[in-house]
């Protein structure tokens, strides 16, 4: 175990050394004094969260906490300030919020006491997840209180020596350690940090007992954003914006086609160019380092490339690949015997088609990287740190202790900053320039050479006896998901991608006969992480389907719904999204004329979410007026935030369900940048409506699973409107063939 | 050339003419407010104001800029005579309403929308509707910047009358 002390150390005053103790449940502590003179800190570390690679069912929730590895989660200074180090990252989820209110909750410190520090791979908690399939809260909730629990019990009783009382005969509140009785006491944290050596405190063996939830003061209040202020001013700092004295820029060449290559790399001309400092030119990597970024641009037409364009894909090619084969693929979901049970006729079949699609966060990817001798510094707008660090340790050979990655701000995620090239050629760059290099990708570049939200296929058919559906198949293909990330062995052991199947099987378990099965298409474009996963393309051919159902029997979609639910806690909330959304939206009600309701629903990482949406033809094209949405995300953290979520998950699954797709045309993606790809604007956007629904104890994820049913909800309206189904996104009346 | 950037004169070279403001603002002047989201003038998150017009640096040459006054998000708060900073009725509002997520297309929202206030001071929703339109916003915010926009013309309003 590494242990990393943030800022710089006087070498005449080295640190003392940690003590590091481990309890029965392996809950590990560790004391310390940091940075030097005044700063005197207090450190203390929980387990940390990782992805478990494990076949799990979508609706398991997210992956759980595991392993443990002692790191820094709080520095307390004699000033009284309370700084909290989080490992995830802000990418406009308002996390650092979330995190810092679960935090001081447990801390019992005051709210305007605290700040928040991105930590980077150097320092504070290890994570190994990333920032990703919005787990930060879930697999964060009870570790982070734990710790801060811990904490308050450490300062309690170092209080309670210092003024030589029982640590019962106190309490914290707000910042302050107080008589419990009433008596006159009054200690600050950093008082306590102060007159106290930390090295003396008594860490807790077990974790203490935590707050119960009747006594949150801070969790699920809407307290405002902690980032917005530098952003407001345009002081914050993301990865596009890092500077480092004696910087230089770097551009990469980059193949025209899907499937080119080089036969040949020469400098040519290039290292003659005004402003370079550096060129690499190999078959594998060709890239230059310059003074600014337009002559680093200008340097690489000077470059001798020879290109092998390889096979010219088309689109109707992809979407061939793209089809899933009646009875192949890994199932992935089965109760009863759903094949018997069709056999038997009265059926139902249909067929559903999503496109390809950007990613578009308007913060294209970049990373700024500082290679020397000794170390690597990297700063880079990413989602997960650990794997910049070793792409870049690979990349350059150096061991990954080598590698400090400390990520930005970020403009936008959404699961294409799983992955940052940027990191990995801007430290290719300044190996070779011997200065800093800060690679940010244009547009163009990131449209053309990224990777997309997978084209998925999907066959459905059910059989119906009555008003009652007894059985229902869904039969899905995807381009990759999770599997661009992981090694080849595990995507054969696992078959299926579970990102991508994420939402495809059934929810209704008064349904006797279910099956699902997902089958891997091997794509010649890259696909992978898009919020949600196969989240949003699979709910809609489910939720779709469902609709068709309830219309074939004559059946109101929402009843219909309700009828088929379990009678478990899932059925039971549900029950309660669906009908919360179609309350709030006047379902049954009488609307304007030519308007009309559709109804959907999903489940993903635990939460239940329901949606209404509002339509309306104008001039042939789709109107959606609006959208009224019900969350169950277990436990709210903070209810304005979790509204901002669902906001933005509903605005960008309508951009997707009204504009967005990605076509292949003679071998290249054919959007170029936003002029070739128009985005959801103001003027389309619909009213917006929320309502969180709390259950239990415990919160689920909250960034992704509203984007689920937003695309069925608006074609479930369309059909209600015109009688006309439509199964391809984006969603095209009169249009389909 | 002389380059002024909120209020402040700076030196910067004559060549090449046609490089864009965007990245003379952030890469030589090192003012990162001002966002790079297209470079072809469509999302709008490049947006600052000429001689109080709002425009996109991304497709702005340099050479059109001599005696311009040029404004960014790091200009926008007022820096009051005592010292203090006073927010921007936009910028207050964007806080108060809670607007930005990732906030990367925030500093050409509220410049787009500050100089669409002062041409239009009392908007109705379709007018703001129809002036923030070109700006994208991924994260999907818009619902927010509509109201932001609304109650940051009332602000406005209100600060004129007390002047």
């Amino acid at each position: 175990m590494k242990t990393v002390t943030k800022g710089s150390h006087n070498t005449d005053n080295p640190p003392k050394k940690r003590r590091w103790r481990v309890s029965r449940r392996g809950f590990l502590i560790g004391l310390g004094i940091t940075g030097v003179g005044a700063a005197v800190g207090l450190r203390f570390g929980v387990p940390e969260a990782r992805l478990r690679v494990a076949r799990v069912l979508d609706d398991s929730g997210p992956p759980g906490t595991i392993d443990a590895a002692p790191s820094v989660w709080f520095d307390i200074t004699p000033e009284n300030q309370v700084t909290l180090h989080l490992p995830k990252v802000e990418m406009g989820q308002g996390i650092h919020t979330s995190l810092a209110q679960i935090a001081a909750e447990e801390l019992g410190c005051d709210w305007e006491q605290l700040q928040v520090v991105q930590t980077g791979t150097a320092s504070g908690p290890e994570d190994g997840m990333g920032t990703s399939a919005s787990n930060s809260v879930a697999s964060l909730f009870t570790p982070l209180r734990e710790a801060a629990a811990s904490m308050r019990v450490m300062l309690s009783g170092a209080a309670a020596s210092l003024l030589g009382v029982s640590t019962s005969s106190l309490v914290v509140e707000d910042g302050v350690i107080k008589g419990a009785e009433g008596e006159d006491i009054r200690l600050t944290f950093g008082e306590v940090v102060a007159q106290t050596d930390p090295d003396s405190w008594e860490a807790p063996s077990d974790p203490p007992s935590l707050k119960p939830i009747s006594d949150f003061k801070l969790v699920g209040q809407s307290k405002p954003r902690v980032d917005l202020q530098a952003k407001l001013m345009g002081s914050a700092e993301y990865g596009y914006d890092k500077r480092l004295a004696g910087m230089l820029y770097g551009a990469v060449a980059r193949p025209e086609t899907l499937e080119g290559s080089l036969v040949s790399a020469g400098p040519g001309e290039a290292p003659n160019e005004p402003g370079v400092v550096s060129v690499i030119a190999r078959n594998d990597f060709v890239g230059v380092a310059a003074e600014s970024r337009a002559q680093a641009q200008a340097a690489l037409d000077k470059l001798e490339l020879r290109w092998e364009p390889g096979k010219l894909w088309e689109q109707d090619e992809i979407e061939a690949l793209t089809t899933a084969q009646d009875g192949a693929g890994v199932v992935i979901q089965r109760e009863g015997n759903a094949a018997r049970e069709l056999g038997r006729g009265s059926g139902l079949e249909a067929e559903y088609r999503t496109p390809m699609a950007m990613h578009a966060h308007l913060e294209p990817q970049a990373a700024l990287v500082d290679v020397k001798p000794d170390k690597v510094r990297a700063w880079v707008s990413t989602q997960a740190a650990m794997t910049v660090r070793r792409d870049i340790a690979r990349a350059l050979g150096r061991d990954e202790d080598d590698v400090e990655v400390t990520p930005s701000y970020l403009g936008g995620g959404f699961g294409r900053k799983l992955d940052v090239e940027a990191a990995v050629e801007a430290a290719r760059l300044s190996q070779a320039a011997g200065r800093p290099v800060h690679v940010g990708w244009t547009r163009e570049e990131d449209f053309k050479h990224g990777y997309l939200r997978p084209p998925t296929h999907h066959r459905l058919r059910a059989r119906l006896e009555g008003e009652r559906i007894t059985a229902l198949e869904h039969q899905q293909a995807s381009g990759d998901v999770a599997f661009i990330s992981l090694p080849d062995i595990a995507a054969t052991i696992l078959g299926a991608d579970f990102g991508a199947w994420r939402g495809a099987t059934f929810h209704y378990d008064g349904v006797p006969h279910r099956r699902a099965s997902a089958q891997r298409v091997k794509l010649p474009v890259r696909t992978g992480w898009w919020r949600g996963l196969g989240l949003m393309a699979n709910t809609f051919a489910v939720e779709s389907f469902i609709d068709e159902l309830a219309h074939q029997v004559n059946q109101d979609p929402l009843k219909f719904r309700l009828a088929h639910l379990g009678s478990d806690e899932r059925g039971h909330r549900f029950g309660n999204v669906l009908r919360a959304a179609a309350e709030r939206a006047g379902w049954g009600a009488s609307l304007p004329d030519g308007h009309a309701l559709g109804i959907a629903c999903c489940t993903d990482v635990k939460t239940v979410v329901a949606q209404v949406a509002e339509v309306s033809l104008e001039g042939g094209e789709i109107r959606v007026h609006n959208v009224t949405c019900a969350v169950d995300p277990g436990l709210v953290i903070n209810p304005d935030g979790a509204k901002a979520q669902s906001e933005g998950a509903i605005i960008m699954g309508l951009s997707s369900t009204l504009l967005e797709s990605v076509r292949i045309q003679e071998g290249k993606i054919d959007a170029a940048n936003l002029n070739q790809y128009p985005l959801l604007g103001m003027r389309q956007s619909p009213n917006i409506d929320i309502t969180l629904l709390e259950s239990g104890a415990d919160p689920y994820g909250m960034g992704e699973p509203p984007i689920g049913p937003i695309a069925a909800a608006v074609a479930n309206a369309v059909f209600s409107l015109t009688g006309e189904r439509l199964r391809h996104l984006p969603l095209s009346p009169n249009k389909e063939g | 050339m002389q380059l002024t950037v909120n209020g402040e004169r700076h030196t910067v070279s004559d060549e090449p003419q046609e490089r864009a403001l965007l990245w003379v603002l952030r890469d030589e002047l090192g003012l990162i407010g001002t966002k790079y989201g297209c470079g072809i003038g469509i999302c709008g998150s490049c947006t600052v104001h000429i001689d109080g017009e709002a425009a996109r640096a991304c497709i702005t040459p340099l050479s059109s800029l001599e005696e311009r006054q040029i404004r960014t998000i790091e200009g926008l708060a007022e820096q009051r005579e005592n010292g203090e900073l006073a927010l921007h009725p936009v910028q207050q509002t964007f806080l108060d309403e809670q607007v930005p997520q990732c906030s990367w297309c925030m500093s050409g929202q509220m410049m787009h929308a500050a100089a669409f206030l002062e041409s239009t001071p009392d908007p109705s929703e379709d007018d703001i509707i129809e002036a923030m339109q070109n700006n994208y916003c991924r994260c999907g915010c818009y619902l927010r910047i509509k109201r932001a926009v609304a109650k940051a013309a009332q602000l406005r309003r209100a600060g004129e009358d007390s002047d």
